[in-house]
């Protein structure tokens, strides 16, 4: 096979965008703001890496691609662009939120990590082939683990990474023994050509442990349970904004590129006209194999992120528990399996991300004056630092689910295209039931951190919180985000539901 | 036919040199497991071998039986072996281990049994020379070998960072 290499540079022309972007910022930290204040240090690399993704992201906008290379390897088409675009902006947000920080002298080392993690997601969201998949799988991961052990001075960020690292390289392992078991049985590396080569194979035990492996290590990537162990501590343990990035980016890529996989047919038929329908029958056969598994991670995942959530003291364990809920709102977005399902899913999941990056921003602001991120250090924010408190109101109703803001309609999207998909036997029904109750739940344990904000007395001897500008315009650029989507929905939705048009689903 | 007992030999070899590896009934010496995994991995370059993949073979001996078991016996050497040795095995966790293997065992089992004995990939078209492999790298599979590459980079950054101590 002839591949054109100036076409595959064009092509992946926002991934190394950010490569050199990332490899600018360690190599600018190393030579010329070496002997800076690490203050600026971190506002002239941090302005590099964002530069960077800014330049990716115009890039995508200016030169619309659509275009399959190296059989699936990297598929370039509107949806996973828009999806991209949502990724770097996340990154975005991270680096912005993390420049406040202190927790380490490596500034380019950091951001560079970063930069080369969202590298990983964004090669995770154009692929459509399982050998792909597994490496920007392991691309960002790795980045990840490193940017969770970051702050050297603390050994709950090394305990953190290990618990993270280890549970992370266990569940690789499972993916990638699924995904061995799946080319054994198939014989292809290409989904779409997987999809066709399994039709006719009828659904054997093999494939049902192929697709519980892949479930289980996917099931880690976006912590769901009972594969959600490591998450509490490596959220509290983290760097606040490495935490961030773990929360809002990587679920973003995991979830795209998770229900891409339990979607073959559907999206696998792009490769080559022919698979198409034959792919999409393959798995609607499949999908009584992997829905009750699915079913059932989701339903623990809701029922015991929720239930815990609600007794934690530390706000980040509690956004943790919270993140765990929400990644089983989010399979129900999965099960659904169809366009629509996958265009609710991605707004869930943008709009999710950008408002846990605001939250954790938040929790960042107030740890670095108070050192602790329990929820008593909150007390009487409001009268300490208004604007700060104002952000994390947004984003915690957001999280809840109180309808102007994003993640109300995230939820409704995701469970209209449920009961849409089971609409002639109501199959999931009982999945939307509970989800709405546990949301009811959820409800407690956020207000209970306003609660600590507006209501409780400030502690004595307290003064107002000092917060940088920067600090302050960004949270309110992310609050201001959420509320815009919230109010706006079709922003994002309507680019969304044209582009999966666009892109065949 | 000979291929046959060859591929039985070394496909034996590997399952028990890798049992051997994380359960050995005589030794709980660390370096022991890491010895057998040594002959383990030999006994997969024996595979590799009779798949026509002879350059896979020697790197698998060159890279794994020798760097990276090398590194491993350094580690394990600059470690405190005594208590390893002498820690106890718990009850909890091997009746644990035993039933999770054997759910897996059986599952292979039985869907070994279910399916038809003549499927699987037939007679594979390896070519294994280091020039096909080389075309392969820089072809098909040049995305992959690019974003390796990055990985290497994340893992050289992440180690020279997380080994050196912080001088402030």
């Amino acid at each position: 096979m002839n591949v054109s290499y100036l076409e595959l540079l064009k092509l992946a022309a926002p991934e190394t965008i950010v490569v050199l972007t990332a490899l600018a910022a360690l190599v600018v930290d190393l030579t010329s703001t070496r002997d800076l204040e690490a203050r600026f240090r971190f506002i002239i690399n941090g302005m590099i890496a964002c530069a960077g993704c800014v330049a990716a992201i115009v890039w995508m906008l200016v030169m619309p691609a659509h275009a399959n290379a190296l059989e699936g390897m990297f598929v370039v088409d509107p949806l996973t662009q828009v999806v991209k675009i949502a990724l770097l902006g996340l990154t975005l947000f991270t680096v912005l939120i993390s420049m406040d920080s202190t927790f380490t002298e490596h500034i380019g080392e950091y951001l560079a990590l970063i930069l080369l993690a969202a590298v990983g997601m964004m090669f995770l969201v154009s692929a459509e082939d399982i050998l792909m998949i597994f490496i920007s799988l392991e691309l960002t991961s790795l980045s990840l683990y490193i940017l969770a052990a970051f702050n050297k001075r603390d050994v709950n960020s090394a305990e953190a990474a290990l618990k993270y690292f280890l549970f992370g390289g266990m569940a690789a392992a499972f993916t990638l023994f699924g995904l061995s078991l799946l080319y054994g049985l198939s014989g292809a590396t290409n989904l779409g050509q997987i999809a066709a080569a399994l039709e006719d194979k009828g659904l054997d035990p093999l494939l049902i442990v192929a697709m519980v492996m892949i479930v289980l290590g996917f099931g880690f990537k976006v912590a769901a349970v009972p594969f959600h162990l490591w998450a509490p501590d490596a959220y509290q343990g983290a760097p606040t904004p490495s935490a961030a990035f773990i929360a809002s980016g990587s679920k973003v890529a995991s979830f795209f590129i998770f229900a891409k996989v339990m979607m073959i047919g559907f999206t696998g038929g792009e490769t080559n006209g022919v698979h198409e329908i034959a792919g999409s029958a393959a798995w609607q056969q499949f999908v009584s194999g992997w829905t009750p598994v699915v079913a059932v991670v989701a339903v623990l995942s809701m029922l015991l992120g929720n239930l815990v959530a609600i007794v934690q003291s530390s706000v980040k364990r509690l956004i943790a528990y919270s993140a765990i809920a929400h990644a089983g709102y989010m399979l129900i977005g999965v099960m659904a399996h169809s366009g629509e399902a996958v265009a609710s899913l991605v707004y869930y999941a943008v709009t999710y991300g950008l408002t846990t990056i605001g939250a954790f921003g938040v929790v960042a602001v107030v740890e670095a004056r108070s050192k602790d991120d329990q929820l008593a250090s909150f007390a009487g924010l409001s009268r300490r630092a208004p604007v700060v408190s104002l952000c994390m109101m947004i984003f915690m109703l957001s999280l809840a689910g109180i309808p102007p803001l994003a993640g109300f309609f995230g939820k409704f999207y995701v469970f209209a295209a449920a009961l849409k998909t089971g609409a002639p036997n109501l199959g999931l029904l009982w999945l939307v039931i509970l989800a709405i109750a546990m949301s009811a739940v959820s409800f407690y344990y956020y207000l209970q951190v306003l609660k600590q904000i507006y209501v409780a007395d400030m502690p004595a001897g307290a003064e107002e919180l000092r917060v940088p500008v920067l600090g302050q315009v960004v949270l309110g650029l992310i609050a201001v985000g959420v509320i815009l989507l919230g109010c706006a929905p079709n922003l994002l939705v309507g680019v969304l539901q044209a582009s999966i048009k666009a892109a065949g689903l | 036919m000979v291929t046959d007992i060859l591929f039985y030999v070394f496909a034996i070899a590997t399952l028990v040199f890798g049992a051997l590896v994380v359960a050995n009934p005589f030794s709980r010496n660390p370096v022991t497991s890491a010895m057998f995994l040594v002959l383990t991995i030999i006994s997969m370059a024996g595979l590799f071998v009779l798949l026509h993949a002879f350059f896979l073979a020697a790197v698998q001996v060159l890279v794994y039986a020798g760097a990276v078991m090398v590194l491993f016996l350094f580690v394990i050497m600059l470690l405190d072996l005594k208590e390893e040795e002498q820690r106890k095995i718990k009850k909890t966790g091997l009746v644990a281990g035993l039933v999770s293997v054997g759910a897996i065992v059986a599952i292979f089992i039985r869907s070994l049994l279910a399916s038809e004995p003549s499927r699987g990939l037939g007679d594979p078209q390896l070519e294994g020379s280091t020039f096909a492999l080389g075309k392969l790298l820089f072809t098909d599979y040049l995305l992959p070998f690019e974003i390796v590459s990055l990985l290497l980079l994340v893992a050289m950054v992440g180690v020279i960072l997380l080994s050196k101590k912080d001088l402030k």
